[in-house]
């Protein structure tokens, strides 16, 4: 017996990967998908080659008695550089990456992706981040391939459990707003509720926060971040509208930044993001389960309490933008 | 005897506990780093352990020229990062055959850093041996070796009570240099908010090569398809710019004469714990 039975990688020609990296250019810049991955994702969907799931064999398990295919892993990528607005540019990062998993979502002739996970490298290639989802693009027996596949950030087994009953996960929803308050050189661009405008912000948060200043609640800052907190919740909102009517599971990233001014009471800028799965459901719909107990024989963490770990850790440590962009 | 819901201790185990029979097998012992859970589900799924099996590899990565300017596969790493990995599974299994066991459940794959050279890794491949009940040939991997599998014990009962059997682990590897000429100066303003396209692209480009050279294998073991699989991404103490995509999944194949109607009927459970 042979102890390496494995085939050694293929090296690839320069003039092969130079072709390559062409066509991965010109399908970001059209909005389409290279004719390579287009082949492996089709191959993947009429079964000449394996298919391929995130899935746990719990999962699979799941899937084949309620009819859910398996096809192929797909992805959407984008690498945002935020220059200007560190919020929005986030925001779009998002936008681009959803965007770009559904296409290729659609190649696989999928009805949904499920187990999607929001990543990001951690690297230090200035002010900009890799926006990256990765999930199982399924089939669901009996129904034509979905021309606008849903996009859930949730385990297939969640996702059977959901549509049991008459909840479909069918998107992530990002709502962003970001705000100076008292920044009187202006930041000369983005939107603003009125705060930068006004040449008085920040004075009394200077008072309030003064040498001699007793306890209490600081107003201007306080009512300041609530509002960039509401924008954020509301374009959360409007954002979640355009595809279901709930939205379930958020992620919340929210700083303020203090910046010192010449001759001028400091100015902060808050920002604020949140990323949710979007669910579409009819109202009060019943639960078909009865309560039953059991025991549960797993190690770890039970998949009944939680299933898989946290899914958007993008934003957890994400505080290394001091400054630059906002 | 039995307890109070009339469940009965065999009669084994109260001999063992009233100090009636002696401890001697004269079948030998099992090793395993099976759980309880893990121990009692490969059992019904009709399996024993046989013993833990080890396979390791200490790999000097060669030197590799990168084009600072450029988007490029670091090939010589590439082939490194899989003959290394492939090289302790290969290892690991030989220990599995010499155990005569059909196959590994659990298998766990590392990569460590020495202290004393940032250009030699260990790799190791870890995982329990186990062997059919009744003697069963029809679990073993391609070409009669022992599968390998990523699964847990309970995994493996699950994707058997599926109607699948893991046939063996496959991966992919491609190290990737994402060129470091920021595509920031071309832009001639800093202050814009814009798609950088060419690291965007070297992600893609990354991911594709590991995924198809992960399916290639699947294809190449006769698989039907791949479940558990898992994309990585790892710097391993590389440089920021050279990124390591690194695919594994365990290739499966429906059991013969598995019916659909085989598949126990799962209930969902809604947890009350919280």
């Amino acid at each position: 017996m042979a102890l390496f039975s494995r085939e050694p990688l293929k090296t690839r020609t320069t003039e092969d990967h130079e072709a390559r990296a062409r066509a991965w250019e010109e399908a970001l810049d059209r909005q389409t998908l290279p004719a390579f991955v287009t082949e492996r994702l089709q191959n993947a969907a009429i079964g000449r080659q394996p298919w391929v799931a995130t899935m746990t064999p719990a999962e699979l398990l799941l899937a084949k008695s309620h009819g859910v295919k398996p096809i192929a892993t797909v992805s959407g990528t984008c690498w945002f550089h935020y220059g200007w607005s560190w919020t929005e540019g986030h925001e779009e990062g998002w936008h681009h990456a959803l965007n770009r998993i559904k296409r290729e979502a659609h190649a696989a002739g999928a009805n949904a992706v499920v187990d999607v996970r929001m990543r990001t490298l951690r690297h230090s290639v200035g002010p900009s981040m890799d926006f990256t989802l990765i999930g199982t693009a399924i089939r669901v027996e009996g129904l034509p391939a979905s021309p606008d596949p849903v996009v859930a950030t949730v385990p297939a087994l969640e996702f059977v459990r959901l549509l049991e009953m008459g909840i479909v996960p069918v998107g992530i929803a990002v709502g962003a707003r970001y705000d100076w308050l008292g920044n009187v050189n202006g930041n000369g661009w983005g939107g603003s509720n009125g705060w930068s405008a006004n040449s008085w912000g920040g004075q009394t948060t200077q008072w309030q926060t003064g040498l001699f200043a007793g306890n209490q609640p600081l107003t201007e800052l306080g009512q300041f971040w609530e509002g960039i907190r509401r924008d954020a919740h509301a374009a959360l909102r409007s954002n979640a509208a355009t595809m279901g009517n709930g939205v379930l599971a958020h992620t919340h990233f929210g700083q303020i930044l203090r910046r010192e001014q010449d001759k001028q009471p400091p100015a902060y800028l808050g920002r604020h993001i949140v990323v949710g799965t979007v669910v579409d459901t009819p109202r009060g719909a019943g639960v078909p389960h009865d309560v039953e107990p059991v025991i549960d024989m797993r190690d770890g963490l039970s998949p009944l309490k939680r299933t898989g770990e946290v899914r958007h850790a993008v934003y957890d440590t994400d505080a290394q933008e001091q400054e630059g962009s906002i | 005897m039995a307890d109070a819901h009339g469940q009965d201790i065999p009669e084994h185990a109260l001999a063992r506990l009233a100090g009636l029979r002696r401890a001697g097998h004269p079948d030998g012992i099992f090793t395993s780093d099976f759980s309880v859970n893990e121990f009692l589900l490969v059992r019904k799924a009709g399996f024993e352990p046989v013993g833990l099996c080890v396979g390791s590899c200490i790999y000097h990565l060669g030197f590799q020229f990168a084009a600072w300017g450029s988007n490029m596969e670091l090939d010589v790493l590439s082939t490194a990062m899989y003959e290394a990995r492939a090289l302790a599974m290969e290892r690991m299994r030989l220990e599995a055959a010499q155990m005569g066991a059909d196959g590994i459940v659990g298998v766990r794959l590392t990569v460590k850093r020495l202290e004393w050279d940032t250009k030699v890794l260990e790799f190791v491949a870890i995982g329990t041996g186990v062997v059919h009940a009744k003697g069963h040939q029809g679990f073993k991997g391609p070409n009669g070796q022992p599968f390998t599998s990523a699964l847990s014990g309970q995994d493996f009962w699950t994707l058997l009570a599926a109607g699948y059997r893991p046939l063996e682990m496959v991966m992919g590897s491609c190290v990737y240099h994402v060129a470091r000429r920021g595509p920031i100066a071309a832009l001639g303003s800093i202050g814009q908010n814009v798609e950088l396209t060419n690291f965007s692209l070297a992600l893609y480009e990354a991911r594709e090569i590991a995924m198809e050279r992960m399916q290639t294998e699947a294809s190449q073991a006769g698989a039907e398809g791949v479940v558990g699989a898992d994309l990585h991404e790892g710097s391993h103490n590389w440089s920021p710019h050279v990124i390591e995509f690194f695919a594994i999944g365990t290739a499966v194949l429906p059991i013969e004469g598995h019916e659909a109607d085989d598949i126990p009927d799962p209930r969902l459970v809604l947890s009350v714990n919280s």
